[in-house]
């Protein structure tokens, strides 16, 4: 079998003929695959917990290596980095002072209104098994799966953003498809104009904007969000900010490295009876709040609380 | 005695085609892994293809179509490609590298680069319709002929340190 040429004619075709036979075995696995069926997902899932150890200790010697690397690229750049930082430091402690009073402003003011309370959901974190390196697919393994709950449809998250969603869960081991595989398609908004759009992943780094409307005009670096449409991802997740091409073209740049993720975290099922339907009065005229909620800052006549007064 | 013969060969042709399997498991985990490196960021090579072609042409051993399926379909659950694509890819390499050119390879000159690039887009090519017909739109191209310019680009600098080796090897046991 590992010897060189087949030797005879007879042996020849018949190889040849045993080739073209698994060439179209795997011809029509990859249709059966794309078809989305249960029994081809169980078998991936399996595998993938199968395999998900060797690839983990396969995979780590060349990640260190990488890292080691990368370390001392960056090392060449350490002062203007430093420069870089404290600039940066600086313009987030402005940016800090003021969102704090601009929290408590927007707390009063859902208050006031009586805005639907935001569901809390629980965050499952688990560490990125494989790297995105294929040409076309792109996608990571995580090592939770059905254990902790996740679920196939639920948003994965970085720190930064929106990572993508879940597509197979094995019993520990999740497949997220990232933002950027070209299955990928997200309902998202323009956070400056409000306007929604779908974005689409290319297989490449800038994601494509889908069902903008034409009045719609997109501004170079405006940050695009989730929208929450569909039900399937929560709004508010950041996705990226939108970049003109050379030939006119909008795109959209995500904000996450996928190439350096480590840790991701799956957003999974919200909690069930943080809402009731009957309590909620809709866009009710303005009350006075309630004394019995506590807000953050704020007594319990709903006044602000300033420190060393005791009120 | 004739059967315990035949027991041992089976044995032994198992055994290599075992370690043959794990080799191309280990070189595929390899090439995965390749994309921590920052210069790998928008795809890695397919050092399979040139480690599976080095294999028929220069080491004249042919791997087992049994072993090339199973590799890729491990390769598909490893990326989440879809089931079945890698395996295609990898059975057409060694078909159009046993078929199409291995009759013509001159093994003095350099012709085998040529050939291996004709060999290499060729199989791609094919993968890449079924990839488009399947996903039924374009994806971006720059990773997809990164990923073919550096292959391409490896292949002569492989080629080079194996002769590097051969050359040491030889020259120490002389």
């Amino acid at each position: 079998m590992v010897s060189g040429k087949p030797s005879n004619l007879k042996s020849f075709k018949s190889s040849k003929n045993f080739n073209f036979i698994l060439i179209f075995l795997c011809l029509t696995l990859v249709f059966l695959g794309k078809l989305d069926l249960v029994a081809i997902r169980n078998i991936k899932a399996f595998l993938s917990d199968f395999l998900a150890p060797a690839t983990f200790a396969l995979n780590r010697p060349v990640n260190e290596i990488a890292g080691v690397f990368e370390d001392v690229k960056s090392a060449g750049s350490l002062r203007e980095e430093n420069i870089r930082l404290k600039s940066e430091v600086r313009k987030l402690k402005v940016i800090n002072s003021k969102s704090s009073s601009q929290e408590l402003e927007l707390l009063e003011l859902r208050q006031l209104l009586k805005v639907l309370p935001e569901e809390k959901n629980k965050i499952i974190t688990g560490r990125a098994i494989t790297a995105p390196g294929g040409v076309f697919a792109n996608t990571v393994l995580i090592n939770a799966g059905e254990n902790y709950g996740i679920k196939v449809g639920q948003p994965a998250i970085s720190s930064l953003g929106l990572v993508g969603y879940v597509v197979n869960v094995g019993l520990k081991t999740s497949r997220i498809l990232l933002l950027i595989d070209i299955n990928s398609m997200i309902p998202a908004y323009l956070t400056n104009s409000n306007w929604p759009a779908v974005v689409q992943g290319q297989s490449g780094k800038l994601l494509k904007l889908k069902f903008l409307s034409s009045k719609a005009e997109p501004v170079d670096g405006e940050v695009v969000q989730t929208s929450g449409h569909g039900g399937r991802l929560p709004s508010g997740i950041n996705i990226g900010k939108i970049v003109k091409s050379f030939s006119g073209k909008f795109y959209v740049k995500p904000v996450v490295d996928f190439q350096r993720l480590t840790f991701i975290s799956v957003i999974t099922n919200k909690p069930s009876g943080s809402f009731s339907p009957e309590n909620f009065e809709g866009f009710a005229p303005l009350q006075k709040p309630k004394p019995s909620i506590n807000l953050k800052g704020l007594n319990l006549s709903g006044k602000r609380i300033i420190e060393g007064t005791g009120n | 005695m004739i059967r315990n013969d035949k027991n041992f060969y089976l044995l032994y042709k198992f055994s290599i085609n075992t370690s043959l399997f794990v080799f191309l498991f280990c070189i595929l985990n390899f090439q995965i892994s390749l994309s921590f490196f920052s210069m790998f960021e928008t795809s890695t090579p397919s050092l399979i293809s040139i480690v599976i072609y080095f294999c028929i042409v220069r080491f004249n051993i042919n791997p087992p179509s049994i072993i090339l399926l199973l590799t890729g379909f491990l390769h598909d659950i490893m990326i989440g490609n879809n089931f079945g694509i890698t395996s295609i890819f990898l059975l057409l390499l060694k078909y159009f590298t046993n078929n199409l050119i291995l009759e013509r390879v001159n093994k003095d000159n350099q012709e085998e680069w040529i050939y291996f690039t004709i060999i290499f887009i060729l199989s791609f090519s094919i993968v890449f319709l079924i990839n488009l017909i399947i996903s039924f739109s374009l994806p971006e191209l720059s990773p997809i002929f990164f990923h073919v310019g550096i292959t391409l680009i490896l292949y002569p600098l492989i080629n080079i340190s194996i002769n590097f080796f051969s050359f040491v090897s030889r020259l120490i046991k002389s």
